[in-house]
């Protein structure tokens, strides 16, 4: 496979489950959510509802950020799919770029961005 | 000229003469430096031939003969010469394992004593008198005026005991040569009636040879016996041989014998020892200044001139056999050495190895029991886990954290028991399935998170835990399965007010680091001790009541046929440390197998059904102790090399013909890689002890002709413990 295929998920969606931030062996920090999209989208000329939830892991920086927020949050994930283990062929977003929304029912409106560093 | 014949320690089954102007009979078992090929090499003079196959004018003179210690008895020549013969290993080789590097140099032995007795001198009497400015130094003196001579660690040990140094330096305190009182014994408790009955037994049979099993369960007071039978051998003036699996591992027991005998001359023997202190240990033996021997499996090589008894206390342990160089077993040659010495030799353990359970059933030892706890009313109640239907928690099942919780609330210590050191045996990539395979053995690296470290426990091979997955570069690695540190990690998070300690040797890697673990245990300083076999071994803590195993079935699955024997006796020794006091032990085993037998016999503590069960699958499989067997190693830089060379020994064999022998097919050992080298193994076995020994005599003959590999090496291991 080409080294430089294309892998790019973008997707707006709130977070649904927050687990705690832990590290790799190496002292990596590791945070790990549930991401629960929800919109209305066409589809072959017709609207439709769409759901969907997906798995979503962020390490080193983007870690500690993730692990910063609480669930109920909306963001625009960047990221790219990768098989969840060898065996569970489940896809998971790993994170690359972090952009809040807005926050919670009681109105906060702030918009964070977060670029991954290097 | 005379002619010394010398055992240097060279990989030939051969001694080699030279000649020495001024040598006697006196000299033999002298250490003693000669010429070798180019360089130099020490030995001991084994002989005074008259004759020699060399031409004469081609020998070569010896260029020191160490006369200021004592030559080494002809009793300890034929035990180093019965030692060679039997593990077929070259007389020089096993005179080098047995004799302190130090001493076989012919290096001078330094004589000051390091721990002497201290007595006040006329000097510090006179100073006491006069009237002097107060010092540390004069109140020292004042102190011991009154007492009999104390060890100058005793003294230092004094509040205001470091003035010791300025004491002597004035000259108010002065070493003696030996203590006051050999058989001084210091008050010891009360023997029970089995204790009683055991010491009259043992003491009632006379000085004679004979060979006694002291089957006692775990706090019956094994110990106890010793000592009383080591106190009647000091009361007589003679000299005892004790032998224990790991001295760094019981500073407790080595304090309790200095203890009971505060005048006795205590000398320690252990390859921990520094080089001088093992001399000078040696050479305190062999010139009868000792009285107690108390060393591991190469003390059983002391001399000792006085001897009237040898102890061997856990003598089921491993750790007797040396595992390298001459495989030789430390308690059986402790009973040859009984027997050629004509007196009487106890083996002690809570779970006899079946080699001596055998001999025991047999006749050919006495067996004498100990069937109740000393201190404690009864034993621990031995409880099984079924696992198989139950959520574990990092290991940890709902029942043993409960149970801890229970010791929590009481204020008793508990102790998790997890054979495996580290934090987790493997560290994988779940993306890509890499795992930390040692570059150098058939082994995988161990994680130790602590420091960050991946380690083979094989080879020692020691790297930094990669940040990624070396293969697909996958950050999220993930340690797999559990050691101390992730159950010692998870423990301080489900109980976070306890203090919670491991035990292993990571935390403990210098004796000094282990004693101080041992004494925070002891003090009370931690209420959950996570620790692996070197927490089995012989402690004794009173507030200790609750031990939960985890992780023991691999075991009970293993290939080796003595791996059930192991379990057992780890398990029971374990299980020995809850409750030994007054407060009733818990002892919680999680398996998936709560029926195998021999869980059942764990929870009944018998250990005869145990061992009734075991030999007859033995006999049946045609297993030792009702077969003697001896392997034949091989390891090369290919398996293949390995492997050849062990046909090749196969066919010598066979060719020898003698059919009640079993030769086995050469096989890759189970650990078949280790530090670069395959390693194979070709097992042979025959009926009886007398049949394998005299063919390993002519086979070990035709081995050594053979040209084998530059890159080959072999070894014999006779009665070998992993098969």
């Amino acid at each position: 496979m080409p080294e430089s295929a294309l892998n790019q998920l973008r997707i707006d969606a709130e977070i649904a489950e927050l687990r705690p931030l832990r590290r790799t062996p190496a002292g990596v920090p590791v945070s790990t959510c549930t991401l629960a999209h929800a919109s209305n989208q066409d589809e072959a000329g017709r609207a439709r509802d769409v759901s969907v939830e997906l798995e979503a892991v962020a390490l080193g920086d983007l870690a500690a950020v993730l692990a910063g927020a609480a669930p109920g949050m909306k963001m625009r994930a960047t990221g790219f799919l990768a098989a969840k283990s060898l065996r569970g062929r489940t896809p998971v977003l790993h994170l690359s770029k972090i952009e809040f929304l807005e926050g919670n029912e009681n109105g906060f409106q702030a918009q964070v961005e977060v670029q991954e560093k290097g | 000229m005379p002619i010394v014949r010398v055992a240097l320690p060279v990989p030939l089954p051969q001694v080699f003469d030279y000649t020495a102007e001024d040598a006697s009979e006196e000299d033999v078992g002298r250490c003693v430096r000669v010429p070798f090929g180019r360089g130099e090499k020490s030995g001991v003079i084994v002989a005074l031939p008259s004759l020699t196959d060399v031409d004469p004018a081609r020998l070569k003179p010896v260029r020191h003969i160490q006369r200021e210690v004592a030559a080494l008895p002809a009793d300890w020549l034929a035990l180093v010469a019965f030692a060679a013969q039997y593990y077929h290993a070259p007389l020089g080789e096993v005179v080098a394992l047995a004799l302190p590097p130090g001493l076989r140099r012919a290096d001078a032995v330094a004589s000051d004593e390091r721990d002497p007795w201290l007595e006040v001198t006329d000097a510090g009497r006179a100073a006491l008198a006069a009237t002097r400015r107060a010092s540390a130094a004069l109140a020292l003196v004042a102190t011991l005026g009154s007492e009999p001579p104390m060890r100058r660690s005793a003294v230092r040990a004094l509040p205001g005991g470091a003035a010791v140094g300025d004491a002597l330096r004035r000259g108010w305190l002065v070493g003696r040569a030996a203590g006051p009182n050999a058989a001084a014994v210091a008050a010891a408790p009360r023997l029970t009636t089995e204790q009683q009955a055991a010491v009259e037994a043992i003491a009632g049979a006379g000085e004679r040879f004979a060979a006694w099993l002291l089957h006692g369960v775990t706090g019956s007071g094994k110990t106890e016996v010793y000592l009383r039978l080591a106190e009647r051998a000091l009361v007589a003036g003679r000299q005892v041989l004790m032998l224990v699996p790991e001295i760094a591992l019981t500073p407790q027991l080595e304090a309790r014998v200095a203890g009971r005998f505060p005048g006795a001359n205590v000398v320690s023997l252990h390859s921990g020892l520094a080089e001088a202190a093992r001399s000078r240990g040696f050479v305190q033996a062999l010139e009868g200044r000792a009285d107690i021997v108390l060393g591991t499996r190469l003390a059983v090589f002391a001399p000792l001139p006085r001897l009237a008894l040898i102890l061997v206390d856990e003598e089921h342990d491993a750790s007797y056999k040396q595992q390298e160089g001459v495989r030789y077993s430390a308690r059986d040659l402790a009973v040859w050495r009984a027997h050629q010495r004509g007196v009487p030799v106890v083996l002690g353990s809570a779970t006899p190895s079946l080699e001596s359970w055998m001999h025991a059933r047999s006749g050919r030892y006495r067996l004498l029991a100990l069937r109740t706890r000393a201190v404690s009313e009864t034993l621990p109640t031995v409880r099984s886990i079924d696992t198989r239907r139950m959520p574990l928690d990092e290991g940890i099942s709902g029942p043993l954290r409960e149970a801890i919780a229970a010791r929590l609330a009481r204020s008793e210590q508990s102790l998790v028991f997890l054979n495996r050191r580290g934090y987790a045996p493997i560290l994988s990539c779940p993306s890509c399935g890499w795992v930390s395979d040692c570059p150098h053995c058939s082994a995988k690296r161990v994680v130790h998170l602590a420091d960050r470290r991946l380690r083979c426990h094989h080879c020692g091979c020691d790297a930094a835990i990669p940040t990624a997955c070396p293969v697909c570069g996958n950050q999220d690695i993930r340690p797999l399965g559990r050691g101390t540190q992730r159950v010692e990690a998870r423990l301080a998070e489900l109980f976070p007010e306890a203090r919670v300690l491991r035990l292993d040797r990571d935390a403990a890697r210098t004796r000094a680091q282990w004693e101080s673990l041992l004494a925070r245990v002891a003090g009370g300083e931690a209420d959950i001790l996570v620790g692996t076999q070197m927490m089995a071994k012989g402690h004794d803590f009173p507030r200790l009541t609750l031990v939960g195993v985890i992780g023991a079935d691999a075991s009970l699955h293993a290939a080796d046929f003595r791996a059930p024997e192991r379990l057992f006796q780890q398990l029971m020794q374990v299980g020995g440390r809850a409750g030994r006091a007054h407060l009733p032990g818990e002892v919680l085993i999680q398996t998936e197998y709560p029926d195998h037998p021999l869980y059942r016999h764990l929870a009944r503590h018998d250990y005869d059904a145990f061992a009734a069960r075991e030999l007859d699958e033995r006999r049946a499989a045609g297993f030792p102790p009702h077969t003697f067997q001896a392997m034949l190693r091989a390891d090369a830089p290919t398996l293949d090399e390995a492997l050849a060379f062990l046909e090749t020994a196969r066919a010598l064999a066979l060719e020898s013909g003698r059919s009640p022998l079993r030769v086995f097919d050469p096989v890759p050992m189970r650990l078949t890689r280790l530090a670069r080298r395959e390693r194979a193994q070709l097992l042979v076995e025959a009926d009886e002890r007398a049949l394998l020994q005299g063919f390993l005599g002519t086979w070990m003959q035709a081995l050594r002709a053979q040209r084998a590999g530059r890159e080959l090496r072999w070894q014999i291991d006779v009665d070998p413990l992993d098969v």
